[in-house]
Order: structure tokens, then C-alpha cells, then sequence
């Protein structure tokens, strides 16, 4: 039985009447680990996740299973149903202004077959591959391969009836030297094919083995490069808490009042772009809203949040396609297709170039907001620091911490490179959902580090 | 279901040197309030296998949804397939040796939170909702209430057979005052929205939610104008609830061996602990004893037996300031020539594999008396509450906390309220600073929702016992 039969089953299972919302996501995937240049964890999954989602009173109650008989299914309808009645019989009625019906989806470039083929034996290959390059190199290995198959379903009493099955596949590398330096590289596809495991052990090795005692440097603000990798993890936390709808409604996010105001440097262009060629495409939302190209910053300029229907009708403005579950969650909309344009620069090296005295940064870890209206955020940096003098990375750097606005360094940007990379954590927590930013590396003229 | 188990591992037994089986069975409810409206109800179940064997060395594992032995089946040749497919593990150490797990466990409780109505749960939380909102500076309110059930069984290669029944519940309440260009967080009872325990519905109702909820909006609106933290080298007193989170970010996950041994390098990170540490790294005062004990009654980390069969029990990790423990699983501690494992393998439900866990990692109470006696007892410092925001480097080392509100404390005594107070450190030179930890009776379990770690990212439940602690010459005011 296809996803979007099961789901159909599921909307069948709630009995009749307006206001049912039936998703099923069901999910292949295969995740390999490794360290020190021997496997160490490797996890097969094949689940899959069926949410039914009814609006009574202007309220939406849900329920989910991973089981697929009548029995479970009725269950599960009746739950949702359940808990609806009880919030508007509790509450009183509210807003909630109903499941989209059908509506055209975009085709989207989503689903590749060698990927969903989940062959442990090309990870395994990819595996003996980095640790033969890493004890050639004289490092330690360690890192994940991983791919998916994911089929997203959808089917509501309304007349909507989705699906779309998405391929993703991800590989990191962190290469450990023996005085315990490391670099860090990551590739992520929806194709298998894409990743080359050579390259980016080759990528993280030459990192960990660069020249040179590391150095550390008092805390201070210093100008930085910083790669992609670092420019996504500033992505995602400006996602949660900037860009997100209901943050915005509700006067916590750093754009609350201020769309149509300069809050970044002319070059920042940033956009939510679910069919861009390099991302994680994506035809619709949890909520079946199609989604479409929304510009975030533009030229600087606060131009939009993402919504999904709940945040959109508290604003008025109706969703933007961001949901992440039927009725919307606590932690609200989340941009989950994030592209920054690129610059004019060639390569990091270029942006290192009118540097004197600076910081090259490859990735922030253990990134938390501290103020999220002020977008102020800590964390480290990790697995490649470098100082740059007179325009060149000369030596390692001990890492260090950093307290900063994330709003404050991409009004302190001066430069990009001109080829964005789709950067990913590769982070699999729940059901699993390929996303990613589209990054390039940027210079900023300041970046505050406190220790 | 445990026939079925067994017959599994007794097909698995000639074709891996280990495996072991959980089936899973899951429920779980979530409710919140948001400015007075009941904003989400779900209610989820899922069950599955997750079959692990051990062959050569190395790890193979499969999940597979479901009840039927066709899956169990499945996932077994799945697990098996895979694990053949990787490199070739060489040396590979052997597990410890435990006794085989046999019998059941289940949480002691008074009232299922299942059992209780939605009505009832909403109009709980409701009346919390509105008791935050008597300042019009206060423009977000929430109240949240989770419960957790789920029914393991277990079985291994090892002849272990054994099932587990667990309920856990809690909930908290949150205000969000605002200015044009601020925004201020009070909680209670702990950060990030709830407090729950392995415990029934009368830990949720023993809260206090609706009768601490006008001083929480209250303080939310009063951070709004108090004064910035000032920056500098102070003493610091931490409410019991950083505390805790202090215990797990700069003790707990530090002393996971996985991490120790470069297991975790790729993701959660390493460890500045390595294993010539036991028993002589000093970490921290002779006031500093922490504990893993999987036995304390209402824990998110007591169990009858790991998600390896090793059964819950409890040993020390600092004694006196000193290292003397890690969290271990078998094949960790077999490596480092322990005799034992601490009993830490910890899946997130079937679909995820065990890996190394917090249980319960506790700091002993100290004897200092009350949070009110501790703060007589300082002459100038900062005491600072509830976590707002926590990072730490990928070696355990260098940690940064902000907490949502500080008072002064001048001349014993409990002065004005700080907005944005933060602190820093360096682990074993903060720890090694502790000069006070207050006595058992303001010494409590703190329960953490969302303690991610694992690849595939697993959140785990953990706890720590903590009570207010005191801090020399911290530097504060660091963000």
C-alpha cells in the first residue's frame, strides 16, 4: 500500500464530516558510524508515522501511530477527534481557520533510486575509503554515512491529496591528528552518487594537519572568514528565532517591528527557497499548503517571517507553507529551506585576503541563543581554526567561544564567495527530514569572541 | 511477546556472537496553553523491534515497527546484513560479563496520568495560564503537561529475559514579558517548560503551577527595568535547577566513556578526561561528590536493567573532588579493563540503538543548611536562577550559562533583581571553587527532556539531584 492509500485510509478511518487532516510519513533509512578508523554504530530503520489531525471548534486535536490496521487507525482517529471536542468543550471555540483544500504543488527534484536502494555495502565502501585516505594522512577517521528514503502523504477531508518521496544522503568526515587537532568535512545530496568520500576526508585531513602550533588569542572582536559551515548553524538559529512566524506575532523576534528596516548589510540577501536547485526541495508543507520562493532579508531589508495557518492567522496574512505539523507546534515555523545568495569572491581565500590580523573559522558548535530578540547567540568553534595574518591562514588556532548578535555579523559582512554550498547538519533526531542551508562563506569586519 | 523474543535470540545465538532484542511499546500525551488558549492536545503510540548483534566486533542494528515475529525476523537479518557490510573490526574486545536480566520493574505511582481526564489536565493548566497575566507588560503565558508510558521487553544472547513498565509525567509554567526591545523569561518550576519525574499524575498536581504563577509574570515584568548584571569576579550561588544542569553538561557528559575513548568525536564530541584519570584527576572541592545511581525512587534514570540487560544500580564518579567513575556501557568498560558495567546503554525508543547515558547523576547535598542560610552565609555575590541558555565546548571544558533573573546578595542578604545575568567557566577550575552545596533538604530531582546526543539523534530523560550551591570568584556577566 502506497503512503497516500494509507493516508486515504487513515481520513477514512475519522469517519466523515469537515475538518480531518490524515498524514503519513514513512521512513527508510540507513545511518553508519564510525571512529577512530573503525565502524562503531550502524542503524537500520523502516517505521513510518500515521498523524490525524481534527478541527472541532477552531480547535485541532492530534493523534499519531505507527501501527496501520483498522483497529489502530479508528483508535487513532478517535484520539484526535477526542481531544478537538474536549479543548473547544474546555476552551471555548477559537481560531484555527481550517486545512487547505486541494491546491497545485510544484513539481520538485526530490527522489533519487541508487539513494533509496539503502545498499549498506556502498557505505561500507565509503567507510574503507576515508579510513584507507586517513591512515595514509597519519589521522583518525570518524564521522557518519548515512541515506534516506522518506514518502510524505497527505489526504484531508477537503479534497487534498499529496504525496512526494524525497532521497537524502549525507556523509561527515572529522579527522583527527595525533596531538589531537581535527578538521571537519561534510557533503549532503539527495543523490548517493553526489558524495565522495575521498574528497572529504582529504578536506578534513589537510585541516588537522596543518603546520604550525596552535595559537590562542586573548578574547576580543576580531574580523573572520567563516565557511559554510559556520554560516549555517547561523542560519538555523536566525530560522528558529527570527524568521519564525509566531516568534514574530508574539514580539519576541528580532523582526518584530522592524520589516522594512536595514537590519544587515546590502550584500545579505536571504531567501526561504524550497525548489532552488542545490537544497532539499520540497513541493508542500505538513499542512499540505504548497510551498513557494519567499524572500526573508533583501538587500538588507526585512522583508518577510514564514507562517504556517495557525501564525498566519494570528498576523493575518494567511501561511506562508511552513509548517512543521498539522495545526502548527509550540516552537512555531521554521524555514526550512534557507539560501543565502553569494558575493563576488572566488574563495575563502580571496575573503582572507585584506585581512591583517583575524580568525578563520570552519564551524560554530553548541550554538545557543542567550537573547533570542537580540538574536545574541554563544557557542565555539570547532574542528579548524586558523589565524589569518597579512591576508593568509598562517597557523592553528586553540578553538574559542564567541558571543555575538547573529543580525549584528551579517550587518558586519562585507563579502561573500560566489558559489552557496547546500550545508547540513546531518542531525537526525525524530522522524527523520533532510534539510539544509544553501551557504557560501563569508568575511565580516568583527566578530566578538569572549574567550 | 517475550516467547517471541526468546526465540529470537535463540536464532540469532548461531550467527552473531551478541544480540540482544527490545519490543517497545510507547504512549505519549502533550498539552499546552498559550495566552489563555489551549494551543496543543497530542496524543501518540508507536511499537517496534530494535534488533542489535555483534558480529566480529562490529555493530549491526535494525528497528522495525510493529508486534508480529515476521518484523522482529526482519529486523534481525537487517541488523545482521548491515553489520556484515562494514569493514572488518579488529581486536574487538569481549563484553563484560553480566548476569543474565530476569524478572520485571515497574514505576511506583498513585495515580496513572492516563487515567486522568483532559478536562481536568486543561483546567489546570488554564487557571496557571491566567495566573501569569495580571501585568500588561506580560504578552506570552504558557503551561505545559507531559506524560510518558512505555512497556519494554528485553531479551539477549546471555539468556536475559525481562520486562519493564515506566510512567513519567510533569509539566511547568513559563511567562514572557516584553518591551520594544527586550524580552524577558521567568519559568517555574525548572527551564525549558517542564519538570517531570518517573511518577504519577500526583507529581504533576504536587507542582504548585497555579499558586506560583503570579510571581512568575510578576518577575517576567519586573526583568523588563532591573538593572544589567554587572560584569566581573563575584561569588555565585546557583538555585538547584542550574545546579543540575551544571552537573550534567560539565560532569556527567564528561564522563561518559564513549566520549572518553574518542567514540563521540564525530558529534557530540570528547571528553578533557581520559583513562589514566581515575582515581586521580582532581575535578573539583572536597565538597564535590556526585554520583550515577539508576535506583532513585522518581528518576528519569532509574531502571531495573540498561537497554543492555545490565541491572540499575549506583556508584560514585567524583568522591572528594577526585575522579572515580565513568558511565560505561559493556563493551566500554571491557575495553578499560573494568570488571563491571555502570549499566548506561539507553535507547530512545525501539527505533534507536542503545548508547552510553546519563541515569541519574547526582551531586550530594553538603550541609550548609537552606538556600536562605547559604545566602546569610555570603557576604557579597550573585545568586542566579533558573537556566535561560547553556554552552559548552565539544571537550566538556569551557561552558558559558546565562540563567533568566540574579538578585545581589549584599551583607547576607538577598538584594535587588539582576536582568541578564550569565556566568562562565572552566570545569575543573569551577568545580574546584566550590565551596558550599546546601543540605538534603533543599536537595531535589531535576528532570531533563532533551538531553540529545547519538546518530541518529536520540533526546534522552535524564535527572539530577542537586541543591543550591556555592561558587568563589566566578566570572558573571558574560553576555
Amino acid at each position: 500500500m502506497s503512503s497516500l492509500e494509507l493516508a486515504q485510509r487513515a481520513l477514512a478511518a475519522a469517519g466523515g464530516g469537515q475538518g480531518i487532516l490524515a498524514t503519513v510519513v514513512s521512513e527508510r533509512s540507513l545511518m553508519l558510524r564510525y571512529a577512530r578508523n573503525r565502524p562503531t554504530q550502524s542503524t537500520a530503520i523502516d517505521d513510518l508515522t500515521v498523524e490525524i489531525a481534527v478541527l472541532r471548534g477552531g480547535r485541532v486535536g492530534t493523534a499519531s501511530t505507527n501501527s496501520t490496521d483498522a483497529d489502530s487507525l479508528a483508535r487513532c482517529a478517535r484520539d484526535a477527534e477526542d481531544t478537538a471536542e474536549a479543548m473547544a468543550r474546555t476552551a471555548g471555540e477559537d481560531g484555527f481557520p481550517g486545512f487547505p483544500g486541494p491546491r497545485p504543488v510544484p513539481d520538485c527534484h526530490t527522489f533519487d533510486l541508487a539513494t533509496a536502494s539503502l545498499d549498506p555495502g556502498l557505505g561500507g565502501s565509503a567507510l574503507a575509503d576515508v579510513f584507507e585516505l586517513a591512515g595514509r594522512r597519519g589521522v583518525e577517521a570518524h564521522g557518519t554515512w548515512t541515506v534516506g528514503d522518506v514518502e510524505t502523504a497527505l489526504a484531508s477531508s477537503e479534497g487534498a491529496a499529496l504525496s512526494e518521496r524525497a532521497t537524502d544522503a549525507f556523509m561527515k568526515v572529522v579527522c583527527i591528528a595525533p596531538d589531537g587537532r581535527s578538521g571537519y568535512a561534510t557533503a549532503a545530496d539527495r543523490s548517493v552518487s553526489q558524495i565522495r568520500p575521498g574528497e572529504l576526508a582529504e578536506s578534513a585531513a589537510a585541516k588537522a594537519t596543518m603546520a604550525g602550533e596552535p595559537a590562542a588569542l586573548e578574547p576580543g572582536e576580531y574580523p573572520v572568514v567563516l565557511e559554510p559551515y559556520a554560516v549555517n548553524e547561523l542560519m538555523g538559529q536566525l530560522a528558529w528565532h527570527t524568521f519564525n512566524g509566531l516568534a514574530y506575532v508574539e514580539d519576541r523576534s528580532a523582526f518584530s517591528g522592524r520589516l522594512g528596516s536595514l537590519v544587515a548589510a546590502p550584500a545579505i540577501n536571504l531567501s526561504d527557497s524550497p525548489r532552488y536547485p542545490r537544497t532539499f526541495q520540497r513541493g508542500f508543507d505538513a499542512e499540505g499548503v504548497p510551498k513557494a520562493p519567499l524572500p526573508l532579508i533583501q538587500d538588507g531589508v526585512a522583508k518577510n517571517v514564514v507562517h504556517d495557518t495557525a501564525s498566519g492567522a494570528l498576523a493575518g496574512t494567511g501561511s506562508t507553507g511552513h509548517a512543521n505539523a498539522p495545526g502548527g507546534t509550540p516552537y512555531g515555523p521554521i524555514a526550512t529551506n534557507l539560501v543565502l545568495v553569494g558575493g563576488g569572491a572566488r574563495d575563502a581565500a580571496e575573503l582572507c585576503a585584506p585581512i591583517e590580523r583575524g580568525i578563520y573559522v570552519t564551524r560554530l558548535w553548541y550554538v545557543n541563543a542567550v537573547r533570542p530578540k537580540e538574536t545574541l547567540l554563544t557557542g565555539v568553534t570547532r574542528d579548524g581554526t586558523f589565524l589569518i595574518e597579512d591576508g593568509e591562514i598562517t597557523r592553528p588556532l586553540v578553538d574559542m567561544r564567541f558571543t555575538d548578535s547573529a543580525l549584528g555579523l551579517l550587518e558586519r559582512t562585507q563579502a561573500l564567495t560566489s558559489t552557496p554550498v547546500l550545508t547540513s547538519d546531518g542531525e537526525f533526531y525524530g522522524r527523520r527530514f533532510a534539510s539544509g542551508a544553501v551557504c557560501p562563506a563569508l568575511r565580516a569586519a568583527s566578530m566578538r569572541f569572549t574567550g | 511477546m517475550r516467547q517471541t523474543l526468546a526465540d529470537l535470540m535463540d536464532a540469532a545465538a548461531g550467527r552473531a556472537d551478541y544480540a540482544d532484542v527490545r519490543h517497545v511499546s510507547s504512549a505519549a500525551e502533550s498539552i499546552s496553553t498559550r495566552n489563555g488558549r489551549v494551543d496543543l492536545v497530542h496524543r501518540g503510540s508507536e511499537e517496534g523491534f530494535g534488533v542489535r548483534v555483534r558480529i566480529g566486533g562490529g555493530w549491526g542494528f535494525a528497528a522495525a515497527r510493529g508486534s508480529e515475529a515476521a518484523a522482529a525476523q526482519s529486523a534481525l537479518e537487517r541488523a545482521i546484513s548491515v553489520a556484515q557490510a562494514q569493514p572488518h573490526v579488529p581486536g574487538a574486545a569481549p563484553l563484560t560479563p553480566e548476569a543474565p536480566a530476569r524478572g520485571s520493574y515497574s514505576t511506583a505511582l498513585v495515580t496513572d496520568p492516563f487515567d486522568v481526564s483532559l478536562e481536568d489536565k486543561l483546567a489546570l493548566l488554564l487557571a496557571a495560564d491566567a495566573g501569569m497575566r495580571g501585568d500588561p507588560r506580560v504578552t506570552l503565558t504558557m503551561a505545559q503537561f507531559s506524560a510518558f508510558r512505555e512497556h519494554k521487553v528485553f531479551a539477549s544472547t546471555d539468556g536475559a529475559l525481562c520486562d519493564q513498565r515506566t510512567v513519567e509525567c510533569g509539566g511547568g509554567i513559563v511567562a514572557t514579558a516584553t518591551s520594544e526591545d527586550d524580552a524577558q523569561v521567568r519559568s517555574y518550576p525548572g527551564s525549558h517548560r517542564e519538570h517531570v519525574a518517573q511518577a504519577g499524575w500526583e507529581h504533576f498536581a504536587g507542582l504548585g503551577i497555579v499558586e506560583q504563577a503570579p510571581r512568575v509574570g510578576e518577575e517576567a515584568a519586573a526583568l523588563l527595568s532591573a538593572p544589567q548584571c554587572p560584569a566581573g569576579r563575584t561569588t555565585l550561588v546557583l538555585d538547584g535547577e542550574q545546579v543540575a544542569l551544571q552537573v550534567h553538561e560539565s560532569v556527567g557528559h564528561a564522563l561518559e566513556l564513549d566520549r572518553v575513548l574518542g567514540r563521540e568525536a564525530s558529534y557530540a564530541g570528547t571528553s578533557f578526561v581520559s583513562v589514566p584519570d581515575l582515581g586521580s584527576l582532581r575535578y573539583g572541592s572536597e565538597q564535590m561528590n556526585v554520583t550515577a545511581d539508576a535506583t532513585c525512587p522518581g528518576g528519569l534514570g532509574t531502571f531495573g536493567w540498561d537497554d543492555e540487560g545490565v541491572a540499575g544500580h549506583a556508584f560514585p564518579l567524583v568522591g572528594e573532588g577526585v575522579l572515580r567513575g565513568f558511565l560505561s556501557s559493556r563493551e566500554a568498560a571491557a575495553e578499560i579493563g573494568l570488571e563491571r558495567s555502570g549499566g548506561c546503554m539507553r535507547a530512545n525508543g525501539f527505533s534507536r540503538q542503545p548508547i552510553i547515558r546519563m541515569t541519574n547523576v547526582n551531586l550530594a547535598p553538603g550541609d550548609a543548611g537552606s538556600l536562605e542560610d547559604l545566602i546569610a552565609d555570603t557576604d557579597e555575590g550573585l545568586y542566579m536562577e533558573t537556566n535561560r541558555s547553556w554552552s559548552i565546548d565539544n571537550r566538556r571544558l569551557h561552558f558559558q550559562f546565562a540563567t533568566e533573573a540574579a538578585w545581589e546578595i549584599r551583607n547576607g542578604e538577598r538584594g535587588r533583581l539582576l536582568r541578564n545575568p550569565s556566568y562562565a567557566g572552566i570545569t575543573p577550575e569551577f568545580w574546584g571553587r566550590l565551596d558550599a552545596v546546601c543540605s538534603d533538604s533543599e536537595w531535589r530531582l531535576w528532570g531533563l527532556l532533551n538531553c540529545g546526543k547519538g546518530e541518529p539523534g536520540q533526546t534522552m530523560h535524564v535527572s539530577h539531584g542537586a541543591a543550591p550551591a556555592r561558587f568563589g570568584d566566578v566570572q558573571v556577566g558574560v553576555a
